[in-house]
């Protein structure tokens, strides 16, 4: 047993040392730098395979601390509270591998970068050590910086290696994320403020269920501090209608930037909103449920339309993704409270986990769709779905992978995308009938643009566009990343018990913690406040 | 018991799986083969030859147990009966006879009634029950198909457990798995066998396709893609029998999805051609619009009943840990419970007791099921074709003929109606009313545009579509066993006639308009002879007055079948006589049917040659496609053998969950009775005969117009040429759809689209040009008033400063002058100022 310090702490920072190596090396020896960060994230990913294989999720929670395993903590800033703490449950684990696993593909993927690779390569790693930090940190203010610390990697990354609009990308990317964290800021400062200063996630967590008598957070506090949360991780899931930065990220962005951004960076969002929305402010999350699936199922039928509209191959896959995480945040809201509260809850965790299965099946599908893109892109140079065609002809076994990725965005059984739309839409029946029907619409709609989409590009008798003469057969290389991708579609689409395994616990556990966070709110909000108790917005 | 159950289970799944290995091999054959190898062809048939062996052994196993009821008691004419009632006599007294079976639970009192539990293992879990013993004990109140049906199920794994809620892949064995795997793998060896000769000009490393029109007008070359032919073909295979063996309504879902994307793939299977991946698209955004419905339908019973599962589970103690969907409904005796006010649907549970949650009895709200109801066969109607969604399925022939033959016509389709008669105990009388009319404008519709179709895989196409019309429609008038008995028979005679059609074309280099052949029998004999019997098989032909002389009428399969779907509908439409259409609409279109049937052999084989060119260079095909053909030919012929009274229908019939005669609920706003056996059997003889004057009308005025040239059919054509055109144009259901919901769909992507650029970057742009703006004012604000007012201080000192300079003189008395002055000043200030 590796200490927990130890392990989390090099899975996070590895990246960042590595980053640092890779200073030292000759900018113009370009191949060595590549397989250097090739082996820092393959690294990495080794890592967080043994945080998967140290997870235990039968584990009593007794023996873990408060649900989390490898957790530890030590002070970073005493004199404000802030601590160096870490840790994972069945929520954050899954995140943590899924990232490891698409930093190395899409670091595999880099081999068509030219422009500067030493400074991509260590932009990249330290853009890795932001992202699992987020999935790790368990203090606010931690997790905050770690936040902060993704966005200017991937700024430098979109703006220097991107497409010919990048600059403008890039900025609106970095503005909105920005945004976002400066609503997250807020809310962090009144939840601190609140708490006697504290920044620990567990325990802020602990007071927003009212397991602590010292701290109280009121109900009006908690609609207020979850409506500034949510907001800042819905610009990141990219909800409607703070979704437009995704589409120009994406299209801008180099292939393997692509990938990490669908693949992990989005999934941010929804575990934030998994992290500390729901469980700091139970009440206001029920008092917005209605509002978050709403928005999930108008996500999802919105970014379905937008997609069949498009003629770029990315900015199709880009609305897709708004389309997909909209499941996320169905998945997520389906939180109905009756009196038969005991059967709701059930199909309220089915929703949070198929929600969670959602964030990594599509990690997997569309990393893998962007991916099938560049590597197209890097052939033609252009993403003009009407100039294509006649692909399935001419790159035979990329086409055969490309279409199964795709079909896994299309949620065919069988394939990772099928269990998350599938669950979160079954689940969402005793939520809402009106909007569970809407959300089972989308499956029309998503065959629509996605058969259209493999009809254009592949099918056909001849290439329409320019460069014809670059089309060849996929490499070996790209060939390994595409298989990988489709390995773990079919794994989670077949076996998707191997992914709720991980997760089931610690799901159960959330939902009735929250559940019964919410019941003491509003209790408190039916009962008068008790006496001495800090219940004010400001200190 | 349990061993019989393993046993059914370990081969059905070796059956199943065999074909997804074969997939697996056969998509890389290039890597072990050559493109010219016929290899993955002998794999994929040995793959589902051997699942027919198995499926076979399987039903042999079941016979072995049932003591092969089937055979017995053929005399189902002399069981004079009718009331209902004896069905539950019926039930009690073979408890004695049940209980035998199933040795764990003979001390349980509440297993009574049939239903046994043998546990084995927590997953794998054997509900089993006994058969129908009724042949063996016939008395004089005994209805057929009372006693509940032999099952057998378990789980394979879980998919996902959330508290007390799971999802799982099952699997359910009864007779009408048996026969449906059977029947699948059997007519899948055959079209397999025949494809490896149809497909033949696949084998090569060079195919030109004709039908790719290249902008620079050459023809378009490609190497050929046998291998990849026959690994969709055992992935369809796959799909389709994983269907069949599936134990709950989501795993019938995942592989409908499958069979779904496998039709895609094989309709598809020309990717260069528009037509061909146009077709595709649309087969699959049309099942999925029936799909959507089928979620529904999902989302419904999940939420409400909180299973998906068709059978009890049994955990290790051998107690119910789930009760299935189906006693949940119907409990053991197959009625619903209806609570006092008629609105809510009480749950059952393994022993036919109500269930309770807390101090209320469980149940659903009966408009709640209907919906349920109505939402899955919203996925059958995608699946088969029925009206509303029928369009895609002749559009569907754009795929290579073998496929047409084995998906779009005998297996894939016809999965609609396997899950309708699977499902029918969820359904309420009124659904099945629904699924009736659905079947009944479906059937007629699609036999007028066949009437009027010239190419010969779209006319079978559309009768394809009109025969299922036919099996809904018999299962939505309660007569569940004749519209499976017309699923089978179907399957058979329809897949031999697009084997022979694809014969044909095969034959005729490719050509498929039946105006251009004329006379082919002399140069391809023993299609010809193989489709005139499935020609009789669909028209539904017999020797009238043979019962006289052999005891049974003289049919080929389709008689049977047909006719016990027609006797159903008359006896329904006697109990319910606003619903005449339902018995009408099947007899007129037995008539069209027969028409136009004759009319495609007519055109085809008789007569004159039309094309010289075509009909020169016509031939027979190899034994390795006419091989096939014969076989198919005599099942076709003989598979329904005995009707109603024969090995087949009784098989079918051992699976009848719900008793024949339900009626709607009091409150429900429609007033429905379904026919009883005793009432069908009651009106056979009379619908028997209508139906065959209907089909031998339509016979005789096909020879005349096509055979005897009696009169010119053109001609007809011109004359209602308004008619005609509407026809032709298959009811203009097209063109419909598209300007209702494709055009419409684009429009709403575009605006989506637009709302992202104007609004809600319009907003954004706009925030930040404002910010630029507050920005720009900043600056000016900057440079002009804060630094201009530090400038003006500046500026005012300096300009003060050389001010006094005038002041500063150098002269001491000027300067002791001031500051006299100064004294003087500051002492009046504070003498005049400070506080007293």
């Amino acid at each position: 047993m590796v200490s927990p310090e130890l392990l989390l702490t090099a899975v996070v920072f590895l990246p960042t040392l590595w980053a640092l190596f890779t200073a030292f090396f000759e900018p113009k020896a370009t191949e060595a730098i590549r397989y250097f960060g090739l082996f820092g994230t393959a690294l990495t990913f080794v890592l967080t395979l043994i945080v998967l294989w140290q997870f235990n999720p039968e584990l009593d929670v007794k023996e873990t601390h408060a649900g989390y395993q490898m957790w530890f903590q030590m002070p970073w800033v005493p004199d404000w509270n802030v601590n160096y703490s870490m840790g994972v449950d069945g929520i954050s684990l899954p995140l943590v591998v899924l990232t490891g696993l698409i930093s190395f593909l899409a670091m595999l993927a880099s081999w068509s970068i030219e422009k500067h690779v030493k400074g991509y390569v260590i932009l990249f790693l330290l853009l890795e050590t932001g992202m699992l930090g987020v999935f790790l940190a368990l203090d606010f203010f931690l997790f905050y910086i770690f936040w902060e610390v993704m966005l200017l990697p991937m700024y430098f990354l979109i703006g220097i290696w991107g497409g010919p609009r990048r600059e403008y990308a890039a900025i609106k990317f970095f503005l909105y994320t920005l945004a976002g964290g400066v609503l997250m800021l807020i809310a962090m400062l009144m939840l601190y403020f609140n708490s006697g200063r504290s920044f620990d996630l567990i325990t802020l967590a602990e007071i927003g269920q009212g397991n602590i008598a010292e701290y109280v957070f009121s109900p009006t506090f908690q609609i207020a501090a979850f409506i500034l949360l949510f907001i800042g991780f819905a610009i990141k899931l990219p909800a409607f209608p703070f979704h437009t930065w995704l589409p120009d990220a994406h299209v801008e962005a180099p292939t393997p930037i692509s990938m990490i951004l669908a693949g992990v960076l989005l999934k941010m969002g929804g575990y934030g909103i998994l992290r500390i929305a729901f469980p700091i402010c139970p009440y206001g999350a029920q008092y917005c449920a209605y509002g978050i699936v709403a928005l999930g199922v108008f996500s999802i039928i919105y970014g379905a339309f937008a997609a069949l509209a498009q003629t770029d191959f990315k900015r199709l896959v880009a609305y897709s993704s708004v389309s997909h995480m909209g499941y996320v945040l169905l998945g997520m809201g389906v939180w109905k409270i009756s009196e038969n509260a005991d059967d709701a809850v059930y199909y309220w965790q089915m929703g949070v986990s198929a929600a969670m299965f959602q964030m990594i099946a599509h990690g997997i599908s569309s990393a893998g769709m962007f991916f099938m893109v560049g590597v197209l892109y890097d052939r033609v140079h252009h993403r003009d779905l009407n100039k294509f065609g006649g692909i399935a002809g001419l790159m035979p076994q990329y086409t055969g992978i490309a279409a199964v990725l795709f079909f896994a965005g299309l949620g065919l059984p069988g394939l990772c995308g099928f269990i998350g739309e599938v669950f979160t839409v079954l689940s969402a029946w005793q939520y809402d009938h009106m909007l569970a029907i809407i959300a089972a619409g989308g499956v029309i709609l998503t065959a629509g643009y996605i058969l259209w989409t493999i009809q254009r590009v592949y099918f056909g008798p001849s290439y329409k566009g320019p460069h014809a003469e670059a089309i060849v057969p996929a490499n070996s290389r790209e060939l390994l990343v595409g298989y990988v991708l489709l390995a773990f579609a079919i794994l989670f689409g077949v076996c998707p018990n191997l992914l709720f395994y991980e997760m089931n616990p610690t799901i159960e556990r959330f939902v009735h913690q929250v559940d019964a966070g919410y019941d003491k709110a509003l209790e408190q909000l039916q009962a008068a406040p008790p006496e001495g108790v800090e219940t004010t917005w400001i200190p | 018991m349990g061993s019989t159950g393993e046993t059914l289970r370990n081969l059905l799944t070796l059956a199943w799986l065999l074909p997804l290995i074969g997939f697996l091999v056969e998509i890389y054959a290039l890597c072990w083969t050559h493109r010219l190898s016929k290899a993955p062809a002998y794999l994929a048939v040995g793959c589902i030859a051997a699942g027919f062996v198995c499926s076979f052994t399987a039903l042999m196993t079941w016979g072995v147990q049932t003591d092969w009821v089937v055979f017995q008691s053929t005399h189902h004419d002399e069981h004079h009966e009718g009331d209902h009632h004896g069905e539950q006599h019926h039930a009690d007294e073979h408890d004695a006879e049940t209980a035998h079976v199933a040795e764990p639970a003979k001390t349980d009192e509440h297993h009574k009634h049939a239903e046994k539990a043998v546990a084995s293992a927590p997953a794998d879990a054997l509900a089993a029950t006994h058969a129908d013993h009724a042949a063996e004990h016939g008395d004089g109140h005994s209805e057929e198909h009372a006693a509940k049906p032999t099952v057998f199920a378990g789980t394979f794994y879980n998919l996902g457990s959330f508290g007390p809620l799971k999802i799982s892949l099952d699997w359910y064995i009864d007779s009408l798995t048996l026969v449906m795997f059977t029947m699948v793998t059997f007519i899948a060896t055959c079209i397999h066998i025949f494809a490896m000769g149809y497909m033949q000009d696949e084998l090569t490393e060079d195919y030109v396709d004709h039908e790719v029109h290249l902008a620079n007008h050459e023809h378009f070359h490609r190497p050929g893609r046998f291998y990849r032919f026959f690994s969709f073909l055992s992935l369809f295979c796959f799909s389709m029998l994983g269907l069949v063996l599936a134990g709950n309504i989501f795993q019938v879902f995942i592989f409908w999805e499958l069979v779904g994307v496998c039709s895609y793939l094989l309709i598809g299977f020309y990717v260069e051609r528009k037509s061909a991946s146009t077709a595709a698209n649309k087969a699959f955004i049309m099942n999925r619009v029936g799909d959507f419905g089928f979620l529904i339908g999902l989302m419904i019973i999940w939420t409400s009943l909180g299973t998906f599962q068709f059978f009890d589970s049994v955990d290790a103690e051998g107690h119910t840990s789930q009760v299935g969907l189906f006693h949940l409904i119907r409990g053991t005796t197959g009625e619903m419970q209806l609570s006092a006010d008629g609105q809510q649907v009480l749950l059952q549970n393994e022993v036919g007791e109500l269930l309770t949650a807390g101090e209320n009895l469980r149940s659903i709200p009966y408009w709640l099921l209907v919906t349920a109801g109505l939402g899955i066969f919203a996925g059958c109607i995608g699946k088969s074709a029925q009206f509303p969604l029928q369009t895609w399925l002749p559009d569907a022939m754009e795929g290579p003929t073998p496929v047409s033959a084995l998906v779009h016509s005998a297996t894939m389709v016809a999965a609609g109606v396997y899950l309708a008669g699977r499902f029918y105990p969820v359904f309420t009388p009124e659904v099945l009313l629904v699924i009736a009319y659905i079947g009944c404008i479906t059937l007629f519709l699609a036999a007028t545009i066949a009437v009027v179709a010239t190419d010969i895989k779209k006319v079978l196409a559309y009768s394809t579509i009109s025969q299922l019309g036919y099996m809904m429609l018999g299962i939505g008038v309660g007569g569940w066993g004749a519209g499976l008995f017309h699923l089978v028979t179907h399957a058979f005679f329809k897949s031999l006639l697009f084997l022979c059609s694809g014969s044909v074309i095969a034959g005729c280099h490719h050509e498929q308009d039946m105006r251009k052949m004329g006379g082919l029998w002399k140069k391809m004999p023993i299609t010809a002879a193989t489709m005139l019997v499935g020609v009789i098989a669909i028209a539904g032909l017999a020797i009238p007055g043979s019962q006289a002389v052999l005891g049974e009428t003289f049919a080929f399969s389709g008689f049977h079948s047909k006719d016990a779907i027609v006797a159903t509908a008359l006896a329904y439409t006697k109990l319910n006589a606003v619903h005449g259409l339902l018995f009408l609409a099947p007899l007129v279109t037995a008539g069209i049917t027969a028409f136009y049937m004759f009319r495609l052999w007519f055109m085809t084989f008789a007569g004159a040659p039309q094309d010289e060119h075509v009909y020169d260079h016509a031939h027979e095909n190899p034994a390795v496609m006419t091989g096939p053909l014969l076989v198919l030919s005599l099942l076709a012929a003989t598979c329904a053998i005995g009707g109603e009274s024969g090995p087949l229908y009784k098989l079918l019939a051992l699976s009848e969950a719900v008793p024949a005669g339900a009626s709607t609920a009091p409150s429900s706003p429609v007033t429905i009775v379904l026919p009883t056996h005793g009432q069908v059997h009651a009106v056979h003889a009379t619908a028997g005969k209508f139906a065959l004057l209907a089909a031998g009308l339509g016979t005789l005025v096909a020879y005349l117009l096509y055979c005897r040239k009696a009169l010119n059919p053109a001609e007809i054509g011109r004359q209602f040429s308004g008619v005609y055109g509407f026809l032709v144009d298959k009811w203009r259901f097209d063109e419909l759809y598209d300007f209702l919901f494709v055009k419409p769909a684009h429009s709403v992507g575009r605006w989506c689209q637009g709302f992202d650029k104007v609004v809600l970057d319009g907003v954004l742009h706009g925030a930040s040009s404002l910010v630029m703006l507050v920005s720009t004012w900043d600056r000016w604000f900057d440079e002009r008033m804060i630094d201009g007012l530090v400038n003006l201080v500046g500026q005012v000192t300096g300009q003060a400063g050389r001010s006094l300079r005038v002041v500063q003189t150098g002269h001491l008395r000027q300067y002791v002058m001031w500051i006299a002055v100064g004294v003087v000043v500051l002492f009046a200030a504070l003498f005049t100022a400070l506080p007293k």
